[in-house]
């Protein structure tokens, strides 16, 4: 893979307290520089394009548990979402044009499900990129008010 | 205390504004090379055509996602993997490329941009007499 001449790192991680004399830190671009070595380095083992994982958010409401998985790349028809003991699985198979011609990636992910779900109500969307899973809690994971009587 | 000030005024000086001020990710990038031009693969999940930008300037092509999903309020977050920060990349060229000619199609969260050789840099036969 030969890269474009050379690239610039332009990703600010931190809000640094900028004292007077200084706006930007003395360090900056040494810490820049550092940060970039070891992104090259580091970054052909953990690629997105050929790591089996994919990053995954899990949200929830008084109603639903969401999950949102992001799977660039990857048709509709190749997503498969199941439910099974408590346990969500998304896999995707991502096809891409290499040389040789079409290559395909399986990616897969199994998330536990928190609260008990209502299996036949299970929702998906996908949208540019980002898979939503919207899983319907049941009745008796919902949050409810107890009152509890002291004797 | 106000000796002090005159001698060292930056120590009540306001700092200066930053252009860049809020925290970016590098989003995952490939670039392959064919003898025509250079295609790059950039990966922006939850970005559509509306977040994102893309500048070739000065011999620098940058490129600018922001996601247009914001968690609708009453959700609360369990486990976060991805980051709500937007994407930026900067990759510099120096006038290898014909900006002209760059041709971007973003569909699904991947970005494929083609990025033309410029003619100077193409390879030519000279003949010799």
């Amino acid at each position: 893979m030969r890269s474009i001449v050379q690239y610039t790192h332009p990703r600010s991680t931190s809000l640094l307290p900028s004292f007077g004399f200084a706006v930007r830190s003395p360090w900056r671009g040494l810490e820049s520089e550092i940060d970039r070595w070891f992104e090259s380095t580091l970054s052909d083992f953990m690629t997105p394009a050929f790591d089996q994982r994919f990053p995954v958010d899990l949200y929830e409401d008084k109603d639903n548990t969401y999950v949102r998985a992001e799977l660039p790349g990857v048709n509709r028809d190749e997503i498969n979402v199941e439910l099974v003991n408590g346990y969500l699985t998304i896999s995707a198979n991502r096809k891409t044009h290499g040389q040789e011609g079409e290559e395909s990636f399986a990616l897969s992910r199994s998330i536990a499900i928190p609260e008990d779900v209502h299996a036949d109500k299970v929702g998906a969307a996908y949208e540019n990129g980002v898979l939503t899973v919207t899983l319907p809690k049941k009745e008796e994971a919902k949050p409810r008010k107890v009152t509890v009587e002291i004797k | 205390m106000s000796r002090i000030q005159n001698l060292i005024p930056s120590i009540t000086r306001k700092p200066a504004e930053r252009e860049d001020n809020e925290p970016t990710v590098r989003p995952w990038y490939e670039v392959k090379e064919t003898p025509e031009a250079w295609g790059l693969t950039v990966y922006l999940p939850g970005v559509a055509k509306e977040g994102l930008e893309l500048a070739a300037e000065e011999g620098v092509v940058t490129i600018r996602g922001r996601r247009g999903w914001k968690a609708p309020a009453g959700w609360t977050a369990l486990y976060r993997e991805s980051a709500d920060a937007p994407y930026e990349l900067a990759l510099t060229h120096d006038n290898t490329v014909d900006v002209e000619k760059i041709h971007a199609e973003l569909k699904d969260g991947i970005l494929r941009v083609s990025l033309p050789k410029a003619e100077a840099i193409k390879p030519r036969k000279i003949a010799v007499n």
